[in-house]
């Protein structure tokens, strides 16, 4: 069960509430569970990344904390707030990232970013300097007035970072942020989020490169036909499996295989029961 | 600054940026419109110039008198060529244009006959006669005032009495009723062209590009987006409208137009119809607007909304071009069609004699339609199952609040076989009481609003508000033109064969004489006008309406039914339908027609390939009891068809099914496009939802 992960809920009053919370969180899409009874907590200052096979139910968990999906069961909440009761309250402590980018080709970065302010209620000189200061942040000053369709991969997740920080939200959620860029530009994006967790911030990313969840993960949760399967830090997922490294760990944790000869006993390994019901 | 504004600003900078845009919005309104009616007349212009220019060659056989002679020779429009003793022929190779063939010189008091003989479809040869008989007319006064002088006759002695007809209308009355036939349908088409690309884009081009997901994650409730999308397409069509309104206007009142100035057309349109014009075209940019953004973000990419907002186009065109055709007279239920009502008030501004009443219902009902659009293309921006409608949403359940029975089950799919025949069987009742009154009450509107009221509208409320998914229950979808030529083949092969078999029944089943008199008349035609708006009202709006029910609702219900069952069924209730307000003798040939249609449909899964064929039924018949040669063989019910069309017919049905046949690969159960089952999926479920998956993957599943 989800719930047998490293932080249970009566521990929350001891640590500093949490700034994304997801309990007993499930969509279905008619018979088919995308998310099953999903429950995690992110806390200020902690980068907590969802790792999984393609198709694992990341995207749709990351969607319902976005409310952008209605969760079937359960729900998720932002700084405190409800998503599903007040999805635009929830809205306005999130930084929302998705994989497809999305940027506008005919508006210019700066429109862009001023215009996702304005949507963030923001306006006049406290707008202006807002803008200007993630423009700064992020590097784009140089093509800060180029249309977004003309931009590089690179320069267009840029871009997105800044549009989606605009508002200086609490809450950062980043749908496999680094999908497509090269090295450097991964790069980037990694010490932003490093960066934006020293400030305090909440992150939930959401990823399949071992070497990003090593480089970046507080905390990793492992997800395989939209359960949890397994919480923790990367060094407790290592050393609770008994594998030589996090890859092999994950390996073991998401494939049917790895499930059955993997070390029995304690720890978030499902029973076989429900493998079976997952295929 | 509210939320809507700032996405209404926003959409409005990005849409202008947009060259497609701007393109339909402010280049083909303003530049290219004036362009091409300056353009064509001058073409004209210069055609009837060319014309006129040279002298016409013309041919006199006979002996020719000497007054005529003379006559001949100061004419500077013609010349006499001097051909042999054939003059058809000398017309034929176009040595000459005419010939006068002169007949035996008549006494003092005889007349002389002359024949005229031209080529009538000729322009060039037509003009040599116009100019040739002028001269022989010329020729007869002489000769009449010859005569009476003689007899010492005042020249009044032969012209009793003199007919001068004098029109009342002024001069700007002729060109307001002239333009009012044209200007509606473009004033029409421009405002729905302005609208066309911002919605795809702002709806569907969104959702391909991403960039919807990362809108709906700012903290503005979804209204304020649509609010400001609707506004920025809604401005885009009342821009195109306007600017186009005033290029006409422009066009037309600077009189820099030699046609229209020869023609004696004067347009002064007073600033009060214009400012009404243009009033009008508010809610009509309106209801596009919201219209196209509710289609356009259904769909998932920019190619796919553009194919489905074509048939859109084409159901506005219809109505809009409705005040082209004579004799169609605005009232109180036309002004409450979509369209139609705005295109006729737009006439009737133009003419200058516009019904304050009719105005009202006009304007009223047009803004009740635009803002259940908007109710339509708001309720869409809130579905996650619309904005994320790639496969993994593709299940999605929505508890549907209230409605009974059929109502309350999971959205999307097609109707059961039992629902659908239901539907059909209660649009057949609804269209007997009240198409056959609509019919009484209205003539020929009655019958055309009874196809569109009764049948289409029934048929699209049906799908919209049971929740079906309308692409498989309408069989929206294309088809390759292979298909199309094989629908047609079919039908062209159907069309004699059915006449064979109504002829071969009247041995078994009593004729209805009366009616088929009746029918006559209603089909058969004698102006090009009255043509066209037959085929408007007997073969293009059944084509459309009654295709969506049979083909559309009763098909996509039907189709997890044996093939041969489905096919036999439709044609059964196809038939049964029209029985009910026609006679028995029809049940038969429109039963075959309807399998016919229906297995062209199934077998191409593209309800347009119905369509075609339908329209192409009833255009061959209407257009050949319009047809003067061929009315009398149709009227007689008991007269056999021409025996040689049967082999004609049977050889080109069997093309038609054999191009068929291999055009298009049977369809896969109900939908071939039914998703696999995904590795994550529960499998106690799957039986239920699989059903139709292709027997590989059933294999693979056991294999595992």
């Amino acid at each position: 069960m989800a719930g047998a992960a490293a932080s249970p809920w009566h521990l929350s009053d001891q640590r500093p509430s949490p700034m994304i919370r997801f309990e007993g969180l499930t969509k279905r899409y008619g018979p088919l569970v995308a998310v099953r009874d999903l429950s995690l907590e992110v806390r200020p200052g902690e980068i907590y990344t969802l790792l999984g096979p393609n198709g694992a139910g990341k995207t749709t968990a990351l969607r319902c904390l976005a409310t952008l999906l209605r969760p079937s069961a359960g729900t998720a909440w932002v700084a405190g707030i409800d998503v599903l009761a007040d999805p635009v309250g929830a809205r306005r402590h999130m930084a929302f990232l998705a994989a497809s980018m999305g940027l506008y080709e005919r508006l210019s970065a700066r429109e862009l970013v001023t215009y996702f302010g304005r949507l963030h209620g923001l306006s006049g000189a406290g707008l202006d300097a807002r803008v200007g200061e993630v423009i700064g942040v992020f590097g784009i000053s140089d093509f800060a007035d180029r249309w977004c369709g003309r931009l590089s991969t690179g320069q267009r997740q840029r871009v997105s970072l800044a549009r989606a920080l605009v508002h200086d939200p609490s809450a950062l959620v980043l749908d496999e942020p680094t999908l497509g860029l090269d090295l450097l530009s991964g790069r980037t994006i990694h010490e932003f989020i490093r960066r934006e967790r020293d400030r305090g911030k909440a992150v939930l990313f959401s990823t399949h490169q071992m070497d990003e969840v090593e480089l970046l993960a507080d905390r990793v949760g492992v997800l395989r036909g939209g359960e949890l399967v397994a919480e923790g830090t990367p060094e407790e997922l290592v050393g609770r499996l008994g594998a030589p490294s996090l890859a092999h760990a994950f390996l073991a944790l998401v494939s049917e295989a790895g499930v059955e000869s993997g070390p029995g006993g304690s720890g978030p390994v499902p029973e076989p029961g429900r493998a079976e019901g997952l295929r | 600054m509210s939320a809507w504004t700032v996405v209404c600003l926003k959409e409005l900078k990005d849409t202008l940026r947009d060259r497609r845009t701007l393109l339909m919005m402010i280049v083909v309104p303003v530049l290219l419109y004036p362009t091409l009616l300056i353009v064509s007349e001058q073409l004209l212009l210069f055609g009837m110039r060319s014309l006129e220019a040279e002298a016409a060659p013309v041919a006199v056989v006979g002996e020719v008198p000497g007054e005529l002679a003379r006559l001949l020779d100061a004419s500077a429009s013609i010349v006499v060529v001097p051909i042999g003793g054939d003059p058809e022929g000398a017309i034929r190779t176009d040595s000459v244009t005419a010939a006068a063939v002169l007949g035996p010189s008549a006494d003092a008091e005889g007349t002389r006959p002359v024949t005229l003989l031209f080529d009538g479809a000729s322009d060039r040869s037509r003009r040599g006669r116009a100019e040739l008989a002028r001269v022989l007319d010329a020729w007869r006064d002489t000769l009449v005032t010859a005569r009476l002088q003689e007899r010492g006759l005042p020249e009044t002695f032969a012209l009793p009495v003199t007919v001068a007809d004098s029109s009342i209308a002024r001069p700007d009355e002729v060109g307001g009723y002239t333009l009012g036939r044209i200007l509606p349908l473009l004033l029409v088409v421009i405002t729905l062209l302005g609208a066309f690309y911002p919605a795809i884009d702002l709806a569907a081009g969104e959702k391909e590009r991403g960039t919807l997901e990362t809108l709906l994650t700012a903290p503005v409730p979804a209204g304020a987006i649509v609010a400001g999308k609707f506004v920025t397409v809604a401005l885009t069509g009342i821009v195109a409208a306007g600017l186009n309104l005033g290029s006409m206007l422009l066009t037309f009142q600077t009189g820099a137009l030699q046609l229209t100035a020869a023609m004696g057309l004067e347009v002064s349109l007073p600033l009060s119809a214009v400012l009404l014009i243009f009033a009008t075209l508010v809610p009509l940019a309106v209801l596009f607007g919201a219209v196209f953004l509710g289609i356009a973000v259904r769909s998932s990419s920019f190619k796919e909304a553009q194919n489905a907002l074509t048939p859109v186009y084409m159901l506005v065109i219809v109505p809009a071009m409705l005040p082209i055709f004579p004799g169609i007279d605005f009232g109180p239920l036309l002004a409450l069609t979509p369209v139609a009502g705005v295109s006729f008030l737009f006439r009737d501004l133009m003419t200058g004699d516009a019904d304050v009443l009719l105005g009202t219902l006009v304007l009223s009902s047009t803004a009740l339609y635009a803002g259940a659009g908007l109710f339509f293309a708001a309720r869409a921006f809130g579905s996650e199952r619309v904005l994320f409608g790639d496969d993994e949403d593709r299940h999605e359940d929505r508890a549907v609040g209230g409605g009974a029975g059929w109502l309350l089950r999971p959205r999307g799919g097609v109707p059961s076989p039992r629902v659908a025949v239901g539907f059909v069987a209660m649009v057949a009742v609804l269209f007997f009481y009240g198409g056959v009154q609509l019919q009484i009450r209205l003539g020929e509107p009655g019958l055309l609003a009874a196809e569109w009221l009764l049948l289409f509208v029934p048929a699209v409320l049906f799908v919209a508000v049971g929740g079906y998914d309308a692409r498989r229950t309408l069989s929206l979808r294309g088809a390759r033109p292979l298909a199309f030529l094989a629908g047609a083949l079919l039908v062209a092969g159907a069309v004699p064969l059915v006449w064979l078999l109504g002829w071969l029944q009247t041995f078994v089943l009593p004729i209805p004489w009366e009616l088929l008199e009746g029918l006559e008349e209603l089909v058969t035609a004698d102006t090009p006008g009255r043509l066209a708006w037959l085929l408007l009202v007997l073969a293009l709006t059944p084509a459309v309406c009654e295709e969506v029910v049979f083909r559309g609702v009763l098909l996509g219900g039907t189709r997890s039914l044996a093939p041969w069952r489905i096919v036999l069924l439709n044609g059964i209730v196809f038939g049964a339908f029209h029985l009910s307000f026609e006679t028995v003798i029809r049940f038969l040939p429109t039963a075959c027609l309807g399998v016919v249609i229906t297995w062209a449909v199934w077998r191409s899964g593209s309800i347009w390939v119905g369509v075609l064929m339908h329209l192409l039924n009833n255009a061959t018949i209407v257009s050949a009891a319009s047809s003067r040669a061929l009315r009398d063989a149709l009227s007689d019910p008991e007269a056999p068809p021409p025996l040689w069309l049967i082999p004609l017919g049977v050889i080109a049905f069997t093309l038609g099914a054999r191009l068929l046949l291999r055009a298009s690969p049977p369809p896969a159960g109900t939908d071939g496009s039914a998703a696999r089952p995904e590795p994550t999926s529960d499998q106690s479920a799957e039986p239920t939802t699989d059903r139709n998956a292709d027997p590989a993957s059933d294999h693979s599943e056991r294999t595992r």
